[in-house]
């Protein structure tokens, strides 16, 4: 498994699953939810910090695969990337209006915030394999450089938002981006091309 | 190879943080200038911006949000396809049912009528919805009879990252459209305008508004003027467009992708 669209079997399956989704298939959608919900869910709480947001966020994000399948357009990555941008998107989202509304505090009352991550995700050995590959990857990324990936990623900071939460000047941060994605894209290209030679 | 200011250009972008100043306008330069190594490296770049959502910790949601997700589904719930005149009778028929039981004032009618009315809706909004979708045919059918139609894919960009898009155009049927989803609805004052890129500078194409779902389907005239169009973008403007783009680029092309 990975996020370029590939010949895989999961890809393949994936990419099915969403034809039928576009054919109004509910038991389609139950499948790809059992697939992908649980990183879809991890990543959401990872922007929110808080349960309940983020599974709101999961809901929302399957009920516009159900009603947006025509729009997953495979030449630009598979169906995990499709649905990553969209739960990133919709959490970002929510993130930028609780900002606007001082006073909230994301870990209150959140039954579930200690709770460790699940790491069953469905998925065989390839999608462990992938999982630990990007995992390393980012951990191997020099700290400035990851710091400045996750504000942007994970908090939807600007270059200059970031600039002013790190103090470190424009021109650093955004050679930091360049760096670290760059690194991140050399560390995955031989996956990505042994996936595509199998 | 590609300089630093592309791939940081394209980083930016991939990351959905670029601004919408001269970086946008650079970044818009870059693409048009028809860069092939540009679109495999913003392709893998933002692959690359997944991979930090891959190494988020995934978390099991509980069994019964996935039982109320499936349960919430159940109203929209239909057949792939259904004729629209199929429909049609269908609704016709409930209407008239709906009448009879209307006079009838019996607890059991009452609660029937109810559900009829459900079903009267249900199918009102089938027969709408394969209207839509039989005119959607027909408009594209239109273009792509032409046996020199071409295709280019949109992404969304700066405030709608997860906007979708693409442009089919030819220039013997003298037309081209745009298919797109996940747009934004705009306030009343606004409007979505298409732009063509010829020798880098762009072409106003018409402007177009979105249903409430989002999507837009939008057949622009002016295509047919474009000989050489090597790109395309979508733009938030006022209402009726202007001569040349000042609002926020949602939707891009990348030409290598199509």
């Amino acid at each position: 498994m990975s996020l370029r669209s590939d010949s895989t079997d999961r890809d393949r399956t994936d990419r099915a699953l969403v034809a039928a989704i576009e054919s109004r298939d509910a038991d389609a959608l139950a499948r790809l939810y059992d697939r992908h919900s649980a990183r879809l869910l991890g990543l959401a709480y990872r922007i929110l910090g808080e349960t309940g947001e983020a599974e709101e966020v999961l809901q929302e994000v399957f009920l516009y695969a159900w009603r947006a399948a025509s729009t997953f357009d495979p030449s630009r990555g598979s169906v995990l990337a499709w649905l990553i941008v969209v739960t990133r998107s919709r959490a970002i989202d929510r993130l930028r209006t609780r900002r606007a509304s001082p006073g909230h505090d994301p870990g209150e009352n959140d039954p579930l915030a200690e709770l460790p991550a699940g790491d069953d995700v469905e998925g065989g050995s390839a999608a462990r394999e992938w999982e630990a590959l990007c995992r390393s990857a980012v951990s191997e990324l020099p700290s400035e450089q990851r710091r400045v990936l996750e504000l942007a990623y994970f908090e939807g900071l600007t270059h200059q938002e970031i600039a002013q939460r790190t103090g470190a000047p424009l021109g650093t941060v955004k050679t930091r981006i360049r760096l670290g994605l760059m690194k991140l894209r050399e560390r995955m290209q031989p996956y990505w091309v042994r996936e595509r030679n199998a | 190879m590609h300089s630093e200011k592309h791939e940081e250009l394209l980083s930016l972008a991939a990351l959905g943080v670029l601004s919408m100043g001269e970086e946008a306008s650079e970044y818009e330069r870059l693409l048009a200038e028809g860069c092939a190594e540009c679109g495999e490296l913003l392709s893998d770049l933002r692959l690359a911006t997944s991979a930090l959502a891959v190494a988020a910790a995934p978390r099991r949601p509980r069994r019964s949000l996935r039982e109320e997700f499936l349960a919430s589904l159940e109203p929209m719930r239909r057949p792939a396809t259904r004729p629209a005149r199929a429909a049609g009778w269908a609704f016709a028929a409930a209407a008239a049912v709906l009448f009879v039981i209307v006079a009838l004032d019996d607890a059991r009618l009452r609660r029937q009528r109810e559900e009829l009315r459900a079903q009267n809706s249900d199918l009102a909004e089938r027969a709408e919805a394969d209207r839509s979708e039989l005119a959607r045919r027909d408009l594209r059918a239109r273009v792509f009879e032409s046996d020199d139609v071409r295709m280019l894919f949109l992404g969304g960009q700066g405030p709608q990252p997860t906007a979708r898009g693409k442009v089919f155009w030819s220039e013997k049927a003298k037309r081209g459209i745009l298919v797109a989803g996940n747009l934004e609805p705009l306030p009343a004052d606004r409007q979505y305008q298409l732009w063509v890129f010829v020798d880098g500078k762009p072409v106003d194409a018409g402007v177009f508004d979105v249903d409430p779902s989002g999507r837009a389907l939008f057949e622009s005239k002016d295509l047919a003027a474009v000989r050489t169009a090597q790109n395309f973008a979508v733009t938030v403007e006022p209402r009726g467009g202007l001569p040349q783009p000042s609002g926020p680029i949602v939707l891009l092309g990348s030409p290598q992708a199509s």
